[in-house]
């Protein structure tokens, strides 16, 4: 145990001295890096993705994944954006699409909680099923017009420098790190992902910890969603379309075990900084999409290959030894 | 029609006004250093590296000191990559963007914060559809004139019985082939195409695999439909090789908007008689002019005003009929590619 500890612990020096190491070259390279309005950018350009990605974490640590999120996403703002149209005040319009994304949330949670299907084919038929209905909602249309406060919410700066979404980001973040690394719950998200058998025997009711994740994670992505509307100031039925794939990258990059049990949101916090900071160094630089997808891409695998290559070094090490 | 004939009046008589008021016509100063970007719907589509290739010509003729910037998103992640890129050239105090916008009015907060900072917004290919956000349009061909070459084409290929068509599009959200449709539909009311029908609009979000499945799903669906009409390059070439492959030409045929290069072999096997295009390299050129006058102060995005685009000669902006608000610079003209005039302009 003190072994993952401090393997852990190494992993997140690790992102650490990576992140300091890409601050250094983007200043480096650009006058315009080192700026608050730039930093404020860097964060807002992707903030939906790192607040989903937190909930990400959790559920990942407890031993599953959600692969509908960009779709929970799409579903709310195009909720919101319907009902809306349909004449409802905005307000109602936003509980609506929250409320839609508890309804999503509850029903993964069925089919993983309590009937035992795995959460990769449970999420993956809602990825494509919520995507489906986000698209028969707002068929082939974009609807836009919002109020003022709206997209002011979404645009303009709220605390400070800070917009609302980077503030909710920040609160949420200090929340489920309280949660899981504070809490009763938090010790039973890591017990059922390193096992699940195990916990079910020593009585821990597991279908209700996976339950709070999946409502948790569909909640959190469905205000995502709406913080994306109020971004854009528009909504169509792609909207944050392939999402999910960016989101569970920041969470392998943080340290976080695919296979559950491991990991830590500061670690997350990390990597989400590291991806942030290397994409927008990269756009400063006039490196464009394509070759920003290949390096995170190969930063992807390095982070799975660099522990298993480690531990596998220290076992013939030992084993030498003994 | 009479609504067309009366803004067609409208248009002749603003095209007078300022000549009358004043006959000035701005040239552009060459070698005045202008940080400018070009941004594509995305990256690797040949129109987009055409439009690229003209606008290079431009800048090398203006002896901009620096150098041009062609940066683009993946296709995957066109709006998302698209805000960023503005976001991005904001901040680095670029001095004009030239979006070929693919974001509808999603990109408008980035626009806006863009010409916030100092900086000259043009669209070129695909506009903003609020025209929030945008200083001036450079818009290729006249949006109904697109309409009622579509509508030609389809008439001269399935002859005077007409028949059943459908159209396979850009991205559902692409302004610019949404206004093209549009145009279509509303030539089509005209009694002269009384016989053609349009039955189905499907997107293959310019991927290439995607237009490809698309169209021949449509010929499942439809077996009575006897064209596709598609206003993109990218799914015009799609639909055609669909239909070759499946063995369909003879029955089916494929119509629209589409590069010379991609569609020889389509044009003389048959397959797609007849498509239409205006050159890129033109619209790159001019939307390059337009965006250095506007940076350099030359211009300004203002209705009347005249400029001088180089080779190109000269342009005015006016009013965009196409659109509620915005203003725009019309290049055109159209051509219409067959079996006899496709080959030269595929070299």
């Amino acid at each position: 145990m003190t072994g993952a500890a401090a393997m852990l612990r190494r992993w997140e020096t690790a992102m650490l001295a990576l992140l300091i190491a890409i601050i250094a070259l983007n200043s480096l390279d650009s006058r315009y890096f080192l700026s608050v309005g730039n930093f404020v950018n860097l964060f807002q350009l992707s903030i939906e993705k790192s607040i989903v990605a937190l909930t990400m974490t959790l559920v990942i640590i407890g031993g599953e994944i959600d692969l509908s999120v960009a779709s929970v996403m799409g579903l709310a703002a195009c909720v919101m954006a319907w009902t809306f149209h349909q004449g409802a005040p905005l307000p109602l319009a936003i509980l609506l699409a929250l409320a839609a994304g508890v309804l999503a949330g509850l029903n993964n949670a069925f089919w993983i909680a309590y009937v035992g299907l795995p959460s990769l084919a449970v999420t993956l038929a809602g990825l494509i099923g919520y995507r489906g209905v986000a698209r028969i909602l707002l068929e082939d249309r974009a609807i836009g017009g919002f109020p003022d406060w709206f997209n002011r919410l979404g645009q303009q700066p709220a605390i400070g420098p800070l917009t609302a979404s980077i503030v909710i980001f920040f609160i949420l973040f200090i929340f489920f790190a309280v949660v899981l690394h504070f809490s009763f719950l938090g010790r039973l998200i890591y017990v059922v992902g390193s096992n699940a058998q195990a916990a079910r025997y020593s009585g821990v009711r597991v279908a209700v910890v996976k339950t709070d994740l999946f409502v948790s994670s569909a909640l959190v992505a469905a205000l995502a969603g709406v913080l994306y509307a109020a971004r854009l100031g528009s909504v169509r039925g792609d909207m944050a379309d392939g999402f999910e794939l960016d989101i569970i990258t920041a969470v392998l990059l943080g340290g976080v075990s695919i296979f559950g049990g491991k990991g830590t949101l500061a670690g997350v916090g990390l990597a989400i900084l590291v991806i942030l900071n290397l994409r927008n160094g990269m756009g400063l630089a006039d490196i464009t999409g394509n070759t920003q997808n290949y390096v995170i891409g190969g930063l992807l695998i390095l982070s799975v290959l660099a522990p298993n290559v480690w531990e596998d070094i220290r076992n013939k090490w030992k084993g030498r030894e003994t | 029609m009479r609504k067309y004939l009366m803004s067609a009046a409208a248009c002749a008589l603003l095209a007078l006004l300022p000549q009358t008021a004043s006959a000035q016509v701005a040239t552009a100063t060459p070698g005045k250093d202008v940080s400018m970007v070009l941004l594509p719907k995305f990256l690797g589509i040949l129109p987009f590296d055409q439009a690229h290739k003209g606008a290079e010509e431009a800048a090398k003729e203006l002896k901009n000191p620096t150098a041009l910037q062609f940066l683009g998103p993946t296709p995957q992640n066109s709006v998302a990559g698209q805000i960023e890129i503005v976001t991005n050239a904001t901040t680095q105090g670029v001095k004009a963007i030239m979006i070929s916008n693919n974001s509808g009015d999603q990109i408008v907060p980035a626009a806006k914060a863009a010409q916030a900072k100092g900086l000259k917004v043009v669209t070129w290919d695909s506009p903003i559809p609020s025209a929030d956000g945008e200083d001036v349009f450079v818009a290729q061909v006249d949006f109904s004139d697109i309409g009622k070459v579509m509508a030609d084409m389809t008439l001269s290929i399935l002859g005077p019985d007409g028949g059943k068509f459908a159209i396979l599009s850009a991205s559902p959200d692409a302004s610019n082939q949404n206004a093209w449709i549009a145009a279509m539909k509303t030539a089509l009311k005209d009694a002269k195409y009384a016989k053609l029908e349009l039955i189905d609009t499907v997107y293959g979000n310019d991927e290439s695999e995607k237009s490809y499945t698309q169209a021949q799903a449509l010929v499942d669906k439809h077996p009575d439909m006897k064209l596709i009409m598609a206003p993109t390059s990218v799914g015009i070439v799609a639909a055609a090789k669909a239909l070759q492959d499946e063995k369909l030409c003879d029955k089916i045929k494929v119509s629209g908007l589409g590069l010379p290069s991609e569609m020889l072999a389509y044009t003389k096997n048959g397959c797609a008689p007849q498509f239409a295009l205006w050159s890129f390299i033109d619209l790159g050129y001019l939307t390059y002019y337009t965006a250095y006058m506007l940076a350099t102060d030359a211009i300004k995005a203002e209705e009347g005003v005249k400029f001088k685009a180089g080779r190109m000669g000269e342009y005015s902006i006016t009013k965009d009929p196409t659109r509620a608000k915005g203003l725009r610079v019309l290049m055109g003209p159209f051509t219409v590619y067959n079996k006899d005039n496709v080959e030269a302009a595929a070299k």
